[in-house]
This record gives C-alpha cells, structure tokens and sequence, in this order.
C-alpha cells in the first residue's frame, strides 16, 4: 500500500521516492534535501516530546542520522514522511524516558515569538497556558504522548500511528481518549 | 445499554461512530459529558503551537546534521579495523612462530641427516631449535603481547604454543621440521 502523510502532495512523496534513491546511492545532496524537506516536522515531534528546544534539537539530529544510516531499509510502500515520524517517535521513546529534560520555561520559550501584535498582558496568559499544555503534554505517559502528538498536531490517522507505534487502531483509540482525559486533569489541577 | 468505551467515544468526537452506538449516545447523559471534555481539551491542545527557532536556526540545523553523518563514517570504518584486529593477531602470531621454526632448520648446526631420525633422535637439536622460537616469542609475555596487539585470546591455537610442555615442543618440532623437509623435497 502506498500512503501519502497527510498534508504532503502526491508530487512530494514521488520526489521523495527519488531523493530517497539518489541518497541510498550515496547523494549526499539528495540527503540534504530531505532533511531540508521534513526537518520542522521532525522538530515538532520532538519538541512535544522534549518540551524544550535543546533537547528537540539533539533529538532530530538523532532521528536524521539513524535516518541516514537506514535508509537502504527504507521500503517505498510507505511515504518517507511516515517513516521519519517512526524514527522520530522512536528516538523520542527511547531518549526521553532516559534522561530528566529539561522543561522550557516562559521565558525562554517566548523568545521565537513576535508579541508585538498583541497586548502583552494577554500574550503572556496565553503564551503561560500554552508552556501548561506543553509541559502537561510532556509529562503524559509514553504512548499516550506519542499517540496524542501525532494524532492531534500531525493528524496521522489512527492506522498510521498503529503501525508507528506496533500496536493496534483499537488501542490507539483508547490511548487518545486517556491522553485527552489525563491532559484534561493535569489543566484542571493546576492552580 | 453499555456506556461507550474509550475508543468508541474517540469514534464519536470524529464522527465514525456507527449508528447503533450512537443512538445511546443521544440518550446517555454520562457519555456525552465525557465526548465534550475531551473534545474541549482536544481544541485547547490544538491551539497550542511549537515555538518556532530563529530562521538562522534552521541551516544550522542542517550543517549539524552533516557533520554528524560526516562524523558516523570514520566511526563505523575504525569499528570495522577493531572487528579484523581479534582475526589479524593471532595470525600474526602464528606466522612468527613459522618464521622461526624455518630459522632454526636453516641454522648451520644442524646435520642434514639428523632430520630423518624421528622425535626422540636429536632431542639437543630439538631443544636448540625450541630456544629460538622461545627466544622470538617466548620472550614475550602474556600481559605484554596483549598490551601490544598481539591479542591471543584463551583457546586459540598461539596460546597453546606459547604454554607447550617439553615433550609436546618436541613433537610439534618434529612435525614441523617433517613438513618442511617434505616441501623443500
């Protein structure tokens, strides 16, 4: 079955396919151009994961480098993007239960965004609710996690993320309901 | 009826629930309370972007990528020379202990016809042929030769040499020597 992630033209995943073949031929060029490609996306991930940008950082060079080494293993029936999500994810599940990361604080989370367009009292209520989801998110169960990252930030569909994380649609469901009900009471307990 | 389980009222906040389960959801209070909480806190995380880096981050990002790869290749090669060293000691080794024992039959000492009287017949050649690889290798001790690469792991063939006892030199000089003059015939 050939799939396309959502949000990635037909046109894309053919170009993928190529720079795929190019780089197992050695490109490194070709290479780049997949890191190029899908390097935000594979930031994001990891960013959810991390919550911080030190830790997502380290943790997508890590996913890009295990991409490269096993890109001769890639099979084309599914789309690239898919397969860095399961490195990524991977990278992430392994990585993140490992060590402490450490959680992003307002201040240097806000220092990418421009607040200029808004008040500065409400940017900081919702920049301060935002570093809330983010770090309850952060503090979910592992698979929880993965399922809700993926699911609601880079809308995998439910057979998508089964494959991705080796277990079944039913259980991605059930994962996504607690992952909604647990993120729901970590907001609700905060003071 | 049964209340929804968890990937059942997944099923109905996207709109795939089938229409026999959902019909329990229009009268069932208890489930339509837990859709709507997870709905509501499925908006808020949505709303909830990632902080996006400075655009210089981005290329920096990709050059750090490169040299990583750069980086994993002289690792693997250099794990790959470790992975031929277990292979290439001992038979460096062994190719010593060759080399001597073809310089002690060459030695001018020894007679030509001492060489077809059998293991017991020239036990003074055969230590004198014995103290030369001893000289050449002997002299090597265990904690030495593994300091120096010369790794001869427990079992290999080298080691056994190294830890001969006088009759089984003898007989490994014997048989040696009953080699070589064959190859030289």
């Amino acid at each position: 079955m050939t799939s396309t992630a959502p949000g990635v033209p037909a046109s894309d995943a053919r170009d993928d396919a190529a720079l795929v073949t190019a780089s197992v031929a050695g490109s490194r060029d070709a290479f780049d151009a997949i890191v190029e490609r899908h390097r935000r996306t594979v930031y994001q991930v990891c960013y959810r994961f991390a919550n911080n940008h030190e830790d997502a950082s380290d943790l997508s060079q890590e996913a890009f480098l295990r991409a490269w080494r096993g890109l001769h293993g890639f099979k084309s029936q599914s789309a690239l993007s898919t397969w860095l999500y399961r490195i990524a994810v991977n990278v992430c599940l392994n990585r993140v239960s490992a060590k402490t990361l450490a959680v992003e604080t307002i201040e240097s989370a806000d220092r990418f965004e421009d607040t200029r367009i808004e008040g500065a009292q409400a940017a900081l209520l919702r920049e301060e609710r935002g570093a809330a989801v983010r770090k309850a998110i952060a503090g979910l169960p592992k698979k929880q996690r993965a399922t809700l990252i993926l699911r609601a930030y880079h809308e995998l569909s439910h057979q998508q993320i089964a494959d991705i994380l080796g277990s079944s649609v039913g259980a991605v469901k059930a994962n996504f309901f607690h992952a909604l009900a647990n993120l729901k009471r970590i907001l609700d307990s905060r003071p | 009826m049964n209340h929804l389980t968890s990937d059942e009222l997944i099923d109905a906040m996207e709109g795939t629930l089938d229409a026999t389960r959902r019909s329990h959801l229009d009268t069932c209070g208890e489930c339509r309370l837990a859709m709507a909480d997870v709905s509501v806190v499925l908006r808020e995380a949505r709303q909830v972007e990632v902080p996006e880096p400075s655009p210089l981050y981005w290329p920096h990002f990709s050059e750090r990528v490169r040299a990583a790869i750069d980086a994993d290749a002289p690792a693997s090669a250099a794990w790959g020379r470790w992975l031929r060293w277990p292979v290439l000691a001992p038979l460096g080794a062994l190719a010593l202990l060759v080399l001597a024992f073809n310089l002690s039959v060459l030695e001018p000492t020894v007679a030509p016809e001492t060489l077809n009287e059998g293991a017991g017949g020239d036990v003074a050649f055969v230590a004198d042929g014995w103290g030369l690889v001893a000289d050449m290798v002997g002299a090597i001790d265990w904690a030495t030769a593994r300091e120096t690469g010369l790794i001869v792991e427990p079992g290999a063939a080298d080691r056994a040499a190294l830890e001969l006892s006088p009759e089984e030199q003898r007989e490994l000089t014997r048989l040696l020597r009953v080699e070589l003059q064959r190859s030289q015939s």
